[in-house]
């Protein structure tokens, strides 16, 4: 089950508000490669995991993935305080701010609102685990993109660091695929799914 | 490819298996805990190994400014990244008994927290002369614990 820390893994102390940025951060809450999509991914990925270390890597992971997703939504949440009806207009940020206020809500910079259709749980060690290869990829990359279209500091600085830990976490996927494959039938790495077939 | 990198630099390096079966991925598997950055340079970067540490357009954060709130910040991601590590580094022994120090740093470095500001989790209400668990601020919000 899921205790709650109060405190973040790293600061996010946002001085200056800013409408403009938060309208395309909030992928990294509710997008499709964002923190909630990882999250759901590893946490539901990890019921039809064969192995040991598979259950706990997909666990921790998806449980980091969580903690990031509040770090994101902090981000949300202070560049989106005190604005002036101006700002508001001005930044484009009236069509998320006309239904969800201030509020963090989760969804894509396109508007388009947090689905699972963007995640899959293939119920199988090899696909699931080359799925979340790829997530940790795209994740990285979006951060890439929020890094050529923010000039604040103090945001830039929690980016890199949420940055740098989707290519740890794509490291330790790829070692987990590694111990897999070590386990499987080196001679056909296909012939059962070991998430489903017994033996 | 292999002769990019000098024989100080083995550490960006990991194994792959030789030969390797067709039709399946294979990443490098990190061969030690070991270098790693200190725990305040580790929270910094994002990782506490060198080998990982791979900046976009090569820009780097600066160290954060240690107060008890970033001191507990950087041992509890020390600890964060050794067990994703141990996770698939299981037989690690070395890697084990630095987590080992790192979990009693962590205990002694959350109850100064705690005692400082609140708790932190729940149940660190235990011995408290009220419910604190709701006073702010909340982790979310600008004004951060520890710091006044």
């Amino acid at each position: 089950m899921f205790i709650y820390e109060k405190k973040l893994q790293y600061p996010v102390k946002i001085a200056r508000p800013n409408p403009k940025l938060a309208k395309v951060i909030i992928s990294q809450v509710g997008g499709p490669d964002g923190e909630l999509g990882a999250s759901m991914r590893y946490l539901n990925q990890r019921y039809s995991m064969p192995y040991d270390e598979l259950k706990g890597l997909l666990t921790d992971i998806g449980t980091e993935e969580l903690g990031h997703m509040e770090m994101v939504a902090a981000i949300i949440h202070q560049l989106t305080r005190e604005m002036s009806s101006e700002e508001i207009i001005r930044s484009g940020l009236d069509t998320y701010f006309v239904d969800h206020t201030a509020g963090v809500y989760p969804t894509a910079a396109s508007g388009f609102p947090w689905s699972a259709a963007s995640m899959a749980v293939k119920g199988d060690v090899l696909a699931d685990l080359n799925e979340d290869l790829a997530a940790e990829q795209k994740a990285r990359v979006t951060y890439d993109n929020i890094l050529r279209l923010s000039d604040d500091p103090d945001v830039t600085n929690v980016i890199r660091y949420l940055r740098e830990r989707e290519i740890v976490h794509y490291q330790r996927f790829g070692e987990g695929l590694r111990r897999a494959i070590d386990r499987m039938n080196e001679k056909n790495l296909y012939i059962v799914n070991p998430s489903f077939d017994r033996g | 490819m292999k002769n990019k990198f000098s024989a100080e630099e083995r550490w960006r390096l990991g194994s792959l298996p030789d030969p390797a079966p067709l039709a399946a991925a294979y990443i490098p598997m990190q061969e030690s805990a070991k270098p790693q950055y200190d725990a305040g340079k580790a929270l910094s970067r994002g990782t506490l190994f060198p080998g990982l540490d791979l900046p976009f357009m090569n820009l780097v954060n600066p160290e954060l400014e240690r107060t008890p709130m970033t001191e507990l910040m950087a041992i509890d991601f020390v600890v964060d990244e050794l067990e994703l590590y141990l996770d698939t580094h299981w037989e690690d022994r070395e890697a084990f008994e630095l987590y080992q120090t790192m979990l009693a740093m962590q205990k002694e470095a959350k109850e100064r927290m705690v005692r400082l500001c609140g708790p932190i989790c729940q149940t660190d209400q235990l011995g408290m002369d009220a419910y604190r668990w709701l006073n702010g601020p909340w982790p979310w919000e600008l004004c951060e614990r520890g710091e006044g």
